[in-house]
């Protein structure tokens, strides 16, 4: 057990993280929280990819450095994945933006009833 | 990073502690700086406040990058995890409103921390099937893939960055899809703000 956490902490924290984005977004009421929590997911997710690629001892995998290197595509991926995460929390506060114009209110069950009562 | 010389070919078999990284001081450090930022943002009811610690874990993870050697990660994540994903934050608590509420805690309700709790366990169960961190055998640092980009990424495209290379040469089309990914995701944002500049 202990043997696991000093070799796997970093899969450890993954899944805590994970945890604790998925806690964000079923919990919490307010909207922008919501968003939040989905970016705490979604580094998780990122820090399980960049641990995938480390090695002892190994350099960043740029070839002025001596060798051995770590692994670069799971970086590429994950370098894609981070533009691609902002884009997605530009849209989503964008409809947060506009739900609160339309409804004055960004908590979920405050918006679920005046939907009703619409 | 680590004091313990590793056998690349041959030699003794490895114990799992001896072939990967241990968890050293800082590592530790880091790790609960980044789970405690995490933790803050997920009990806070104060958005202001979630939105700094999410700003800080940002930077956390940035630092994490670094010692995991990705340092192009961790710019990216530096600039744009932490500067433009909060900014963007702080622009939308602007033009909206903070919930002034008595409770200054959110504390789970059953329902939620079963769910969670379930999540988590299935997700632990898999942890001791993963490689030991840094384990020069590890499936990706071992894989085709890695010692083809290492080996033929100077050769083919004439930049000394693998990560550059494989980017915008190999896997060019995948960033050119990223672009249309990000012009979209403009386009949308002023179609939803009825505007054309988002101020």
């Amino acid at each position: 057990m202990i043997d696991l956490l000093l070799t796997r902490y970093n899969y450890v924290a993954v899944v805590l993280l994970l945890g604790i984005g998925a806690y964000m977004i079923i919990e919490s009421t307010n909207l922008v929280k919501k968003v939040v929590g989905l970016n705490i997911f979604q580094t998780g997710i990122f820090l399980f990819f960049i641990t995938s690629a480390y090695r002892v001892g190994g350099s960043p995998p740029v070839l002025t450095n001596e060798g051995p290197y770590v692994s670069p595509l799971p970086h590429v991926l994950i370098l894609t994945a981070i533009v691609v995460g902002v884009s997605l929390t530009a849209v989503a506060l964008a409809l947060i933006v506009r739900i609160h114009a339309e409804y004055g209110t960004l908590d979920e069950d405050v918006l679920r009833e005046v939907r009703a009562n619409e | 990073m680590s004091p313990i010389p590793i056998p690349i070919d041959g030699g003794a078999v490895l114990t799992p502690l001896q072939a990967g990284m241990t968890l050293t001081p800082l590592q530790a450090a880091i790790l609960a700086f980044v789970l405690g930022c995490a933790l803050v943002a997920a009990v806070l009811r104060d958005v202001l406040g979630v939105i700094i610690a999410s700003a800080a874990y940002s930077l956390g993870i940035a630092v994490l990058w670094v010692i995991l050697r990705a340092p192009d990660v961790a710019l990216t994540e530096a600039a744009v995890g932490a500067g433009v994903t909060t900014l963007l934050f702080l622009l939308t608590i602007a033009k909206t409103v903070r919930p002034s509420d008595e409770r200054r805690l959110e504390l789970p309700s059953p329902r939620t921390a079963v769910v969670v709790l379930a999540f988590v366990a299935v997700l632990a169960a898999t942890v001791p099937a993963m490689p030991a961190i840094g384990s020069p055998d590890a499936p990706v640092v071992d894989s085709r893939v890695t010692e083809y980009y290492l080996e033929n990424a100077y050769e083919q495209t004439e930049v000394k960055n693998v990560v550059t290379a494989v980017l915008a040469a190999y896997r060019g089309f995948d960033t050119l899809g990223e672009a249309v990914v990000v012009f979209a995701a403009g386009v949308a944002v002023l179609l939803v703000l009825k505007r054309e500049v988002f101020v």
